[in-house]
């Protein structure tokens, strides 16, 4: 059981992380170069001679970040499906979800992402330990907003949803207390990078969640035709 | 098997019983593989080729 849903959300991996590639390739990385040549003074010595390598390295990577967070996917739907609310479509969207907050979402609290080619103002020990210290409490708030949502549920729709938000206030008030991060020079690029960085990573659970819930589906049918089958009876 | 796997404990216990150790330590090891070259390689030529990856993912530690 445990090997198929870890298979289940390789396959899923799969899609997401094509996907995820083809946006690199398309938008990711232009943009990349050209945030470089607007900032400017920015340089990668790997990049003069093979930027052709450059880029298809790094859309490999972005293939197999997808792979990587559909294998963790899999896995962790085996452990919260039972306790995740609604049917499957609902459980794959709402762990797609909290992934984007725990990988992304709330690490961008205190360090969103910036142009490339501006300097960061933190050390890199201090952005790691604010990036794995956001990334706990990104997990940590998902599951209390699950507990929160599981326990008043019966008392309300409203009441079970209202409950949910309340521990996304855990996040907010650490992203409060930690060091600003650089500010970048140009607000306009700023805002454009994040926007597209940002919808990169939304396409990536989405095409997830989505790949995952439709071969979740497809395997019950396929078990309960097994089940009806009468000749399958053993 | 329906009534021991439909909670999270169970769901665990499950895993416990059908992973062997080597299994579970080759999957982590994986994982761990993986995420690491991607996030932390540190090799030169392979970091400086990620680098459009890591802004595109909007990862900032490098």
């Amino acid at each position: 059981m445990f090997a198929r849903y870890a298979a289940r959300g390789l396959k899923a991996g799969v899609v997401a992380g094509a996907a995820f590639g083809l946006f690199v390739a398309f938008v990711g990385d232009p943009l990349v170069r050209l945030s470089e040549a607007v900032v400017a003074g920015h340089e990668h010595a790997g990049e003069a001679g093979g930027a052709v390598l450059a880029s298809a390295t790094s859309v490999a990577a972005g293939g197999l970040w997808g792979l990587l967070a559909g294998l963790c996917f899999g896995v962790a739907y085996y452990v919260a499906e039972p306790a995740l609310p609604g049917g499957a479509d609902a459980r794959s969207y709402l762990l797609a979800a909290a992934g984007f907050v725990t990988v992304a979402g709330a690490p961008w609290l205190v360090l969103p992402p910036q142009p490339a080619g501006v300097e960061p103002a933190l050390g890199t020990e201090v952005r790691l330990f604010w990036y794995a210290t956001m990334m706990v409490a990104g997990a940590l708030v998902c599951g209390l907003s699950l507990a929160a949502y599981s326990r008043l549920q019966y008392q309300g729709r409203t009441a079970g949803l209202g409950a949910a938000v309340v521990p996304f206030v855990l996040p907010l008030g650490l992203a409060a207390v930690a060091p600003a991060a650089a500010t970048a020079p140009d607000p306009t690029l700023a805002a454009a990078y994040r926007g597209v960085v940002a919808s990169g990573q939304v396409l990536l659970w989405g095409t997830l969640a989505a790949a995952h819930s439709w071969l979740a589906r497809r395997s019950s049918v396929a078990t309960r035709e097994t089940l009806d089958a009468p000749a399958s009876a053993d | 098997m329906a009534t021991s796997t439909d909670t999270v404990t169970g769901r665990i216990d499950g895993a416990r019983t059908e992973l062997t150790v080597t299994q579970l330590l080759a999957g982590l090891l994986l994982v761990g593989v993986l995420g690491g070259a991607l996030l932390f390689a540190q090799e030169p030529a392979l970091h400086d080729a990620m680098h459009n990856f890591r802004h595109a993912a909007g990862i900032t530690c490098h």
